[in-house]
């Protein structure tokens, strides 16, 4: 065997197969990975200081920043910990407002992450058909909240507008059109002999310590782990609502995305519920003291939503003042990006790099907050 | 990594694709062709000169000091107690709505213009369009 | 859960979330044993440390997650503010590698065994640790930045809603004593 030379090289951040300003880096043994490390510090905007310079009602319109695929499960968060704090219950039709924004929100992201997906290996006509596909569920989130992709729209006391006239019926049209389009995506992407060969196999977690290292999401799921925060800690109206938890048992990049595939039919299935038992009526947001006489109680919360990509939890601690005293961000990523992605990369190729980091949906802004 | 070598479902499916192509275009062509906002999109602010009363609840509200309360060229509101009307400095706004939603006579709102280009910053403090 | 509550004051702070209070580093480390060892709490999802600095303390806040996913549990402890640390839990979660780490970048606790506390996120940074509360960004902003030009004729509303009231009042005056002249 010839004897090889090691080399260092950085994969990212500028790199176009990395999920956003991250990099890893990689020692290498011509194609072989032998060490990889993690490296964070590109994005860092200060979110948790930043936070507690402002008043609670104020610093709501931080949060939703924190994650740009998705921030409505931080909106969310923020929102169910305020209340948690300082004891507001919101009215049905809130909840099952907010309950269809966290569907709309997590389909978006699964079809953002079927664009990444697919063009980490070079399936670049995946990515334009779901990206313009998730297009159309922004253009939704514009009618009801006037913004695309950051929403300000879940409150503390529920939600800021209540839904246009004739909504849930282009709701409904918009998800006729994806049950047409899913199978499409089948074909050209999750059937695609090209994925196949490359995902299959690949990345595989280890199941038997994946509960005790605090994996979540599709990691957990793609194991064959039936883990769901919607079932398990249920928060809004997730207890009304029937659906399935999808799990497949191979661990590897192409269960995970398996189960994502799976997601998104369950995401269309409880937007049907939603669509059909939303109250008529019902006041949508509880009138709230000016921003400055709004406290919280000296005590301390957490609160976790199922993001589209797994747990995503806050912790909240309030001192008796109008400020919050802490809050600390919990993402995905930050376990996902460290404690499972260095050891996971080591022995695979350098190709594979980009499709196992996107299938795991690591996200620097929720490392760095 | 494991080579099937006939996933002929695999190598054959991809190839629908191509249908795609007998489709109707959907890029909408800028500039002929504009998009239209949603009714309620959250774009440049517009204010009734008419009904503002100059209280400054926007300036206080607004968590990135982005709101500068100034004197009024030429009064419109007699109710205007200060003569001031808030000026807002866009390299700041983040379009949270919280200063429309606290304004008290609801004079303040969000167009739905979007589009600023300009060769300076300082152009980014921005006087609401009067919307009387 | 039994078992925590026959040893362990538990407060419940909602069906879903319960936390335990530990106030010696001993007691701490008996604590994270017994919950990982006797109940279902088996996950480390998370350390958060919250900066109570009227009280002199760093409030550390332990967040374990039972098997099924359904309950958390905090352990807290506080520790003094002045540098004091506690044993590294990554021997045990080798999650909590990255958190320490994370924390001794935003708060400057030492984790004693845990040997990856070199710079994190904020490579290069000399200043305090950013996420403790003596720290001030508006200072730091002031400091490092230039603000945008022209904003100056910003004007306080309460004065010149004061100023134009008395200058309303001196007119009017003014005008009286005018047509008292003409009479």
């Amino acid at each position: 065997m010839m004897e090889s030379k090691q080399i260092k090289i950085f994969h990212g951040p500028q790199h176009p197969g990395i999920t956003g300003n991250m990099s890893v880096e990689l020692d290498l043994i011509g194609e072989t990975i032998q060490r990889a490390r993690t490296h964070v510090g590109y994005l860092h905007r200060g979110f948790e200081k930043l936070v507690e310079r402002r008043t609670v009602l104020q610093a709501f319109t931080i949060v939703c920043r924190i994650c740009v695929p998705e921030p409505d499960p931080n909106e969310e968060n923020f929102a169910r910990a305020v209340e948690g704090l300082a004891g507001i219950t919101i009215s049905e039709r809130a909840q099952y407002i907010r309950v269809m924004v966290q569907e709309m929100s997590r389909l978006a992201a699964q079809l953002l992450w079927m664009g990444g997906q697919s063009g980490s290996i070079g399936l670049g006509t995946v990515g334009q058909w779901s990206l313009y596909d998730r297009d159309l569920i922004l253009d939704l989130f514009e009618q009801l909240t006037g913004g695309r992709v950051y929403h300000m729209y879940t409150f503390p006391g529920g939600v800021r507008r209540d839904l246009p006239a004739g909504f849930l019926l282009r709701l409904s049209e918009l998800l006729d059109y994806l049950d047409k389009q899913l199978p499409r995506y089948d074909k050209i992407f999750f059937d695609n002999a090209t994925f196949r060969t490359r995902a299959i196999g690949t990345g595989v977690i280890d199941s038997d310590t994946a509960l005790e290292r605090g994996y979540v999401g599709q990691a957990l799921r793609g194991c064959g782990i039936e883990r769901d925060l919607r079932r398990d800690n249920p928060y809004l109206v997730y207890d009304r609502l029937a659906f399935d938890i999808p799990t497949f048992d191979g661990g590897d990049v192409y269960s995970r995305a398996l189960v994502r595939r799976e997601e998104m039919r369950q995401s269309i299935r409880i937007l049907r519920q939603v669509i059909a038992q939303m109250p008529e009526e019902g006041l949508v947001m509880q009138k709230l003291p000016k921003h400055r006489k709004f406290t919280l109680p000296k005590d301390d919360i957490y609160v976790a939503t199922e993001s589209a990509r797994g747990e995503f939890g806050y912790y909240m601690a309030g001192d008796g003042s109008a400020h919050i005293r802490r809050m600390q961000v919990k993402g995905p990523s930050l376990i996902h990006g460290f404690t499972l992605l260095e050891p996971l990369l080591e022995g695979e190729e350098l190709s594979n790099v980009a499709l196992i980091m996107n299938s795991l949906g690591i996200c620097p802004p929720e490392i760095e907050r | 990594m494991t080579f099937t070598p006939i996933d002929l479902r695999g190598i054959v499916a991809p190839f629908a694709a191509i249908g795609k192509a007998l489709e109707h275009p959907r890029t909408v062509c800028y500039p002929a062709q504009t998009k239209t906002v949603a009714p309620d999109y959250r774009g440049f602010h517009t204010n009734d000169l008419s009904a503002c009363i100059g209280c400054a609840n926007c300036q206080d509200v607004c968590m990135n000091d982005a709101i500068d309360m100034v004197t009024i060229a030429q009064e419109r509101n007699t109710r205007n107690k200060s003569g001031c009307i808030p000026r807002i400095d866009y390299g700041r706004c983040c379009w949270c709505n919280l200063c429309v939603d606290v304004c008290p006579p609801d004079s303040l709102g969000l167009g739905q213009e979007c589009i600023h280009v300009a060769e300076r910053s300082d152009t980014f403090l921005f006087f609401p369009k009067d919307a009387s | 859960m039994n078992a925590l509550t026959t040893r362990y004051d538990v407060t419940e702070k909602n069906p879903r979330l319960f936390s335990i209070e530990v106030d010696t580093r001993d007691a701490w480390r008996e604590a994270i044993d017994f919950v990982t060892t006797h109940t279902a709490f088996v996950t480390l999802s998370q350390i958060t440390c919250a900066d109570w600095i009227e009280e002199e303390v760093f409030r550390l806040t332990y967040l374990f997650t039972d098997r099924a996913r359904s309950q958390n549990l905090m352990v807290q402890l506080p520790i003094r503010r002045d540098g004091e640390g506690l044993p590294s839990l990554s021997n045990r979660f080798p999650q909590a590698e990255v958190m320490e780490r994370d924390l001794h970048e935003m708060y400057g606790i030492p984790f004693e065994g845990n040997d990856t506390l070199y710079p994190f996120v904020l490579e290069g940074w000399t200043d305090l640790p950013p996420l403790r509360r003596e720290f001030d960004t508006l200072a730091y902003v002031h400091a490092h930045y230039d603000f945008q030009q022209g904003r100056e004729d910003n004007k306080d509303v309460k004065v010149e809603q004061k100023r134009r009231r008395e200058e309303a009042k001196r007119l009017k005056a003014e005008q009286e004593e005018a047509s008292h002249d003409g009479e």
